[in-house]
């Protein structure tokens, strides 16, 4: 109980310094003001002008001290509030928007999070029961081609070959189609981000079997007259999974940051195409509410991760 | 123990098994042309030091090796079959079923996350057809017969919550479940504590007994095997290099290895503190093992013949007891070296 | 990960533990070596800085300049040709000089990022291990928030404050590499900090300035060297993901811009595949060069995957 509550304790600790970090960086060296107002906050001689940065100053709190406003914008954004958008007509609230694109982002994230496992258990098995071999060294070798290629390249060829040359594929997302060809659509870009990442744990995975198939247990299993198949799944694999876990919850950070780019080169309108837009307009609320969500994300997913664990190991159980 | 050939069921018969490893360094002869056989219901033991190959011989019997990277020729004849070239899907329902294998480490050999309970009862189903159910009640009424108290609890626990003797017991189950004809026993009190070791070599001959199991026991331990074997071969270097029923061993031992291996465990008739006698040097290297015979470069009774000719198995007294030495315990050039080495050893006490 | 791929080969290893007889003597030699997999990794990134370096000088085509093909070629882009060998973008610029001027920019980010990231994490990672402590706690918890971020969302975050030059976005990819780099050299000095030679070193009156520079230093540099290669594709390919996003260097031919440019509205990608693929393939060999180079390196100096 102890364990958990110091797991808890530091995860929220790790958030409210990330947050504060996030935004000092923002209110210091970023200048709101200018950021709501646009060229207007620099003409403090028109009376009209002054007027309006008044009436920012007041509705913001930009008058108040910094640790002041930190805690308001928390207190507000913990209640979901993440305040509203300065670069949209008419400032609709952030939280709209997330609304909107968070869904996308996370299917996104997910389906490729699901790929690469996918991909990656049947692959280690069989290359560490080959470990060694021709099949295993080319696996290798393309292991190292896929890790070392970055995440937009990979998109490219992939939207080139597989839905332009051979139009297997959709070649952009569509908000507004029905549910199913959105998922459809989702495949190929979440394709994209899961190739590497399924190359990494893969890597891994089967450096794990290969240590646990040299254990007495295994030969145990074997002396008992178990199939390989029935040895790998049922005695290797749970036990080598253990760090393969820890760098699944670890790696979903890779995945984030795959996701804006993909997200990007196939027009899917998520978080990490917002983030992109925000940046580029100096949208300051809107890139620190998702920054703010990325990092809640990976920081309970990390939790999770400790509890799988558990789930996973009787030993650490108590 | 002299028995009638002609109604005693052979099970093993092993002819001339060689069992070598290709490395990068060269071939290693781990296991180097050893005849053997086992008769139903007795129990063989095999003992030499560790690198003697005895427990390769007991997994290449099984053949329960690596895939790649190793040459076993010969023959292996079990139930008069041949199953030296057999595939290890062939292999697969002998194993477990016919014959099964109990391993040194029990802290290790026992899948760390599987309850004991399945673990038990995956050979059970897998054999015996068993449904889920019925391989539970089977693998209880196991553990009671390995005396395991609160079996029914146990099933549900997994094995870092039993003690090391426990643990042992529910391999033991786990190699006794399916009844088979054939039990390799490979160091099972090694890894135990010494109060604990008695025990577990008990039940495992009460059980074979009740079971009219065969067994091969490997251990590197003499004493281990005296009280609980028919036979005994013993290895050394990947060769036999002798072997007898039980008590004319003990009795009669002709190699110095024997004698040398018999020295080094502790005797309660002896004083107590009393030095044992370790075998000086180290295990023959099997990538280039020596000419004569292995054990001459270690051997105190050695001469210049040992070290270029290499001795073959020479029937003793009794026929059922083979050696493989030229100058046997009991041999007047034994004789004529022991004489020298006491004079040598007084001399040297003393001058102390 | 490859210390271990390389110990297997000898050994099969799923009916594997019955013995294993190999001492793998054959093996070690096999770590011990670099290997002609190296040396040609090598031989590329060097021939790409010196391309980088003198592409000024060389007589190879404006990278601005517009090459409107006047004799019945049509509209640019053009594809490959003995004039342009890399073919032309829609503004018939030279594909061949912009990727070989985009080395620069590209090349120069990572190495100064590389750079920063080993001067400031290592510093650090060696203080911390050092002397433990109430500063090793501070200085591991700022490493864990430097970490809880998806280093593109942070490199993405640390652009949008400032002026996107040459120098800010090196020192932004700088600082994303100062959390790895220093919990690396942090582990690698508490590996060293308890050994003989240090406490020797101590006893004889050594100032820790003097024990820091003269004893740890050597060692915990080694380690770091391997990490260098590795580090530097990371920002390689991070400043390649910032430049496709339209927020690397300003007005800067990188590599990452090229492949923008050609991927870019619907029909580029489709109709002149080259605009992307050249710089794609150059960036792809640069990389995939600078990762082998670094594994191999770290397999031949035995650095722990535990240590990383």
């Amino acid at each position: 109980m102890r364990f958990w509550l110091q797991r808890v304790a530091m995860a929220v600790l790790l958030l409210l310094s990330v947050s504060a970090l996030t935004f000092g960086a923002m209110n210091i060296l970023g200048d709101p003001l200018f950021n709501i107002l646009g060229p207007v906050a620099g003409d403090v001689n028109n009376p009209d002008s002054v007027k309006l940065i008044e009436k920012a100053k007041a509705e913001f709190d930009l008058d108040e001290p910094l640790v002041v406003r930190y805690g308001l914008w928390l207190s507000d954004f913990v209640r979901g509030d993440m305040g509203v958008q300065f670069s949209s007509d008419g400032q609709p609230p952030v939280s709209d928007l997330i609304k909107e694109r968070l869904p996308r982002t996370a299917t996104l994230v997910l389906l490729a999070q699901l790929m690469a496992i996918v991909i990656a258990i049947p692959w280690a098995l069989a290359t560490a029961s080959r470990a060694g071999k021709l099949s295993d060294r080319i696996s290798t070798m393309n292991t190292f081609f896929l890790v070392a290629m970055p995440n937009f390249a990979l998109a490219i060829i992939l939207k080139f070959v597989l839905s332009i040359k051979l139009g297997w594929m959709p070649l952009t997302y569509v908000a507004n189609d029905p549910l199913s060809s959105r998922l459809w659509q989702m495949v190929l870009p979440a394709l994209t981000i899961a190739l590497p990442v399924a190359a990494v744990f893969q890597r891994l995975l089967r450096t794990d079997l290969i240590t646990t198939l040299q254990q007495d247990f295994i030969l145990m299993a074997r002396a008992k007259g178990l199939s390989r198949r029935r040895v790998l799944f049922r005695h290797a694999l749970r036990p080598s999974l253990f760090s393969f876990i820890t760098v699944v919850g670890l790696n979903t950070g890779a995945l984030i940051g795959g996701s804006i780019v993909v997200e990007t080169i196939f027009r899917i309108p998520g978080i990490g195409s917002s983030l992109v837009e925000s940046v580029l307009r100096e949208d300051f609320p809107v890139v620190l509410a998702i920054v703010m969500i990325v990092a809640v994300a990976f920081v309970l997913i990390n939790l999770l991760v400790d509890i799988l664990y558990s789930i996973i190991d009787p030993r650490v159980r108590r | 123990m002299i028995e009638n050939g002609a109604d005693v069921e052979m099970l093993l018969e092993i002819s001339d098994l060689k069992t070598h490893f290709r490395t990068p360094r060269g071939t290693v002869r781990a296991v180097d042309g050893v005849s053997l056989t086992l008769e139903r219901g007795k129990a063989l033991g095999i003992v030499g030091e560790s690198g003697s190959g005895k427990t390769i011989l007991s997994r290449s019997i099984m053949g329960l090796l690596p895939r790649h990277g190793v040459i076993r020729e010969g023959s292996v004849k079990f139930r008069g079959q041949e199953i030296l070239g057999k595939s290890t899907k062939e292999m697969q329902s002998v194993w477990g079923r016919e014959m099964a294998m109990i391993f040194q480490d029990p802290m290790t050999s026992l899948n760390p996350v599987m309850k004991v309970g399945r673990q038990i009862a995956e050979p059970l189903m897998l054999h015996l057809g068993m449904s889920k159910a019925e391989a539970r009640q089977t693998a209880e009424k196991l553990l009671r017969d390995v005396r395991i108290p609160e079996a029914t609890r146990r099933l549900d626990q997994y094995p870092h919550e039993l003690s090391g003797g426990m643990r042992q017991r529910v391999m033991i189950a786990i190699a006794l479940a399916c009844g088979p004809t054939l039990l390799f026993a490979d160091e099972p009190t090694t890894a135990l504590d010494v109060t604990v070791q008695a025990q577990i070599l008990e039940l495992i001959n009460e059980q074979r007994r009740d079971r009219n199991m065969s067994l091969i026991l490997v251990t590197h331990d003499l004493g281990v095997v005296a009280g609980f074997t028919d036979e005994i071969a013993v290895m050394y270097g990947g060769k036999l290099v002798e072997k007898a029923p039980t008590k004319v061993l003990f009795e009669r031992m002709k190699m110095p290895y024997t004698e040398a291996l018999l020295q080094s465990i502790p005797r309660l008739d002896q004083p107590s503190h009393s030095r044992l006698a370790v075998i000086p040097g180290r295990p023959p290297d099997l990538v280039n093992p020596p000419k004569g015979c292995r054990f001459a470069p270690r051997c105190a009774y050695a001469r210049d013949r040992c070290l270029t000719e290499e001795p073959q198995l020479t029937v003793a007294e009794s026929p059922d007891h083979v050696y493989a030495c030229h100058y046997p315990v009991g041999s007047p050039e034994y004789h004529e070296r022991r004489v020298e080495l006491s004079k040598a050893s007084t001399a040297v006490g003393g001058s102390i | 990960m490859s210390d271990t791929d390389n110990l297997v080969h000898a050994v099969d290893t799923t009916d594997g533990g019955a013995t294993n007889p190999a001492d793998s003597p054959a093996d070690e030699a096999v770590k011990r070596r670099l290997g002609w997999g190296f040396w040609l990794c090598i031989g590329w990134i060097v021939l790409m800085i010196v391309l980088a370096f003198l592409a000024p000088y060389l007589s190879i085509k404006d990278p601005n300049a517009n090459f409107i093909d006047m004799s019945g070629k049509g509209r640019p882009p053009y594809g490959p040709s003995m004039d342009h060998w890399f073919g032309t973008d829609k503004d018939a610029r030279d594909i061949f000089s912009r990727t070989l001027y985009g080395a620069r920019i590209s090349l120069t980010v990572g190495f100064v990022a590389i750079a920063f990231g080993l001067l400031v994490g290592g510093t650090l990672g060696i203080l911390a291990g050092y002397f433990r402590g109430w500063f090793d706690r501070i200085i591991s918890f700022v490493f864990v928030i430097l970490l809880s971020f998806p280093s593109l969302v942070l490199a993405i975050m640390l652009t949008s404050l400032i002026e996107r030059s040459l120098l800010t976005i090196s020192l932004v990819l700088g600082v994303l590499s100062i959390a790895p780099v220093g919990r690396l050299a942090r582990a690698s000095t508490l590996q060293y900090a308890d050994r003989e030679f240090v406490t020797a070193a101590r006893q004889i009156g050594a100032t820790n300035r003097r024990i820091i520079m003269r004893e740890l230093l050597p060692n915990v540099v080694i380690p770091m060297g391997a990490l260098a290669l590795l580090g530097m594709a990371v920002a390689i390919v991070a400043e390649g993901g910032l430049a496709f996003l339209g927020l690397s260097v300003e007005k800067g031919i990188t590599w990452g811009f090229l492949i923008q440019l050609g991927s870019e509205g619907s029909t580029t990608l489709q109709k002149s595949p080259w605009i992307a693929f050249f710089p794609i393939f150059v960036l792809f060999f640069t990389v995939l060069a600078l990762n082998f180079a670094g594994d191999r390196l770290r397999t031949y100096l035995d650095v722990k995957e535990s240590a990383l």
